[in-house]
């Protein structure tokens, strides 16, 4: 770890699910300004992960760090406010489907930051051309559109309010190739824009190389591995070479 | 080893009865947290009032037509059995009061709600439990918006509110209900019926049908929302949740319905 | 969920909302009237109404005419006035004579008017002035079952009964 203090840090964080450890003590820490992707199989704790930072789900040990303050058990209105300085991006992007698109983009300008409308409206607009859609989606409802414009949606929504960090869960998901590149894409150019520490969640090996200036791999709760991106196709960790190559035998196990 | 089989055997319906017993327990607990919670956020700002007034249309304007429906055939079925009842000893002509008290006290608010445990508890779960297997709450919470505030308390407020007001339409066309068939059918003057109806009605017959329609209307909304929002496990965990909020709705109405006739009739006293 | 999207419901509430506030605005201009169109009004004093109550029939000869509308006490003489509205078709002599008959043991009572024979018909907001009051039949089964002083019952029935009864003693003789 180096000496400026981590945007983001776990700190020996473990949850269970009915007894069975789903993160064991996990140690993992994102520099300000940096893109951090995890990687690992399904099962393997990503989701936790990301959910346990987000205060979605509480750790039973460990403490969780932004900024080297611990987050864990804070009241439901200060986590509001750590809210107006984060953004996600959900698996199905989790778009709201009683609302218009502008709307959903704008929920938190109205509802949490009181923009009044037609101001909210305006930055939707906005955000939706950030991530290329154009102004005639915004009156669309949600189950209108085609899965990769949901999750474009659900982007601009999560970078609506320029936070300092990002989460992603599965960006790619769902999505062919093709759409997946641009979505890949479109999250870096955000990114890096905004100057925001990112964290993905992802088995796309594609997407984590693209969004991620480092890696880390994820098993049985705990990160076996963490490196630049550029090195996950040349180290000899075994799990990570496993992972990589996509073979059935090694020492992953599956209990499938 | 056949004994310890047989110990096992023999302690199993303890077990069972044992770990039922704390889950009822656990689940009265979480139901009651979970309606304190929604009645703070229903009751303090910020009030999200586009979306109370969503509700207000949804659970009120248009529970309208089933309610309607539902009191015209119940006041006109309820008058021929009493006509037929009130007969076998001479008693006809009581019918009209008799029609109307029951409908008032009893019928207008106990069938209102019902219709909406059916209608309204059901797509409130079903709505908030899609909401949770996709993520929309989790991520409403990461827009630093309360659920509670947003989706659980205008709900709340909206039953609370709208069930009284449904059940005064229901008692009014209940009681058209049976003035038609007394007036079609059985030959009762009209003017005589709607006089001795409303002579004979006390302010707290159709009052006390009220206040229990704001109890049933809370009931509907709560057990809606709860069901919906502890949905787990996908579609199937949303069928379920919808299954759940209407049994329990439909029961707690029956069982709030006696507590609160029971306490009214003491009050009376 | 929008009003403009569903129209069918819409329109169904609209409906809904419109009867039931029909309904309430008849009620509640003819709950003061009590009478069918065209119907005529008389009254009638009974020194004992019994269980008569309004809504409850008038006949002739059997035939329903028409129904009791109202049953008030007249503070002064401590009689019942009833009001009867009444089929404008039937007219009724002016010494027609009005009883409350019993419709059964438990059940309440009509009126039964027995049509008398003068040439004057009544005229509405007219009174009936020969009338005969509720009988309390309990009381005349009583009276019969266990008679004062151990005469026959005919004895029994035209005697008044024990005093610390006095609620048997019916309120007209016949």
């Amino acid at each position: 770890m180096t000496d400026a203090v981590p945007k983001l840090a776990w700190k020996g964080v473990t949850k269970r699910f009915d007894g069975r450890a789903v993160l064991d003590g996990l140690d993992l820490s994102v520099a300000p300004g940096k893109s951090l992707v995890i990687i690992g199989g399904s099962g393997q704790g990503k989701s936790v992960t990301i959910k346990t930072a987000l205060g979605l789900m509480r750790p039973e040990a460990g403490k969780i760090e932004l900024d080297g303050k611990n987050v864990v058990g804070l009241s439901e209105g200060a986590r509001r406010k750590l809210f107006s300085r984060i953004g996600v991006l959900f698996q199905g992007a989790a778009l709201f489907d009683s609302l218009t698109v502008w709307e959903n983009v704008a929920f938190r300008l109205i509802n949490a930051d009181g923009v009044p409308r037609k101001e909210a409206r305006e930055r939707a607009i906005e955000a939706l051309d950030q991530v290329r859609l154009a102004p005639a989606v915004a009156d669309r409802f949600p189950s209108e559109l085609s899965g990769g414009m949901q999750k474009r949606a659900g982007l601009a929504r999560a970078v609506v309010a320029r936070p300092e960090i990002l989460f992603f869960d599965e960006p790619t998901t769902g999505l062919d190739p093709i759409t997946a590149a641009a979505i890949n894409q479109l999250i870096s150019d955000q990114v890096r824009r905004l100057g925001s520490t990112a964290v993905s969640i992802t088995h796309d090996l594609a997407s984590a190389q693209t969004i991620g200036d480092e890696i880390a791999m994820l098993h049985d709760g705990k990160i076996i591995w963490r490196g630049p991106a550029a090195e996950l196709r040349t180290t000899d960790n075994p799990y990570v070479r496993q992972f990589v190559e996509g073979r059935a035998e090694g020492p992953i196990s599956h209990a499938v | 080893m056949a004994e310890a089989e047989a110990a096992r055997r023999v302690a199993n319906p303890l077990q069972v009865l044992g770990r039922s017993t704390l889950a009822a327990v656990r689940m009265v607990g979480s139901v009651g947290v979970f309606a304190v919670r929604g009645v703070v956020a229903a009751l303090t700002p910020p009030w999200f009032l586009s979306q109370l007034w969503r509700q207000i249309v949804a659970i009120g304007f248009f529970s309208l037509p089933v309610v309607g429906l539902t009191a015209i055939f119940t006041g006109a079925a309820l008058a021929l059995n009493i006509f037929t009842g009130g007969g076998r000893f001479n008693a006809e002509q009581v019918m009209p009061q008799i029609v109307a008290l029951g409908i008032t006290r009893e019928l207008g608010p106990v069938l209102a709600a019902l219709m909406l445990a059916g209608r309204v508890s059901a797509a409130i779960a079903a709505e908030i439990g899609a909401m949770r297997a996709t993520e929309q709450i989790d991520a409403m919470r990461t827009l630093s918006t309360d659920p509670f505030r947003y989706l659980v308390g205008p709900r709340l407020l909206a039953g609370v509110l709208m069930l009284p007001l449904l059940t005064a339409v229901a008692d009014t066309i209940g009681v058209a209900g049976g003035w038609l068939v007394a007036t079609r059918v059985l030959e009762f003057n009209p003017t005589v019926y709607v006089r001795n109806t409303l002579d004979f009605l006390q302010a707290w017959d159709v009052v006390s049908g009220l206040i229990k329609a704001a109890v049933f209307g809370f009931i509907v909304a709560l057990m809606g929302c709860y069901h919906g929002y502890n949905a787990s496990g996908g579609a199937r965990g949303v069928g379920r949740a919808t299954t759940h909020a209407v049994v329990s709705s439909a029961i707690l109405i029956f069982a709030s319905d006696y507590l609160l006739t029971t306490f009214f009739t003491h009050a009376a006293q | 969920m929008t009003l403009r999207e569903q129209w069918a419901e819409t329109a169904m509430g609209v409906v809904v909302l419109a009867l039931a506030a029909g309904f309430l605005t008849y009620s509640l201009s003819v709950g003061g009237v009590a009478m069918k169109r065209g119907d005529y009004e008389i009254s009638a004093k009974f020194g004992e109404a019994g269980s008569l109550a309004p809504g409850a029939a008038v006949t002739v000869a059997g035939v329903k005419v028409g129904a009791v509308s109202q049953v008030t006490l007249e503070p002064k003489t401590y009689l019942a006035v009833a009001k009867l509205s009444i089929d404008p078709t039937v007219k009724l002599p002016a010494d027609s004579t009005a009883k409350i008959t019993s419709d059964g043991l438990l059940g309440g009572a009509h009126i039964a008017i027995a049509p008398g024979a003068s040439l004057d018909d009544l005229k509405p907001g007219g009174e009936i002035e020969n009338t005969q009051g509720a009988v309390d039949i309990f009381g005349l089964i009583g009276s019969v079952i266990r008679p004062q002083g151990g005469g026959s019952s005919d004895a029994a029935a035209s005697s008044p009964p024990a005093p610390a009864n006095p609620a048997t003693q019916p309120a007209e003789s016949y």
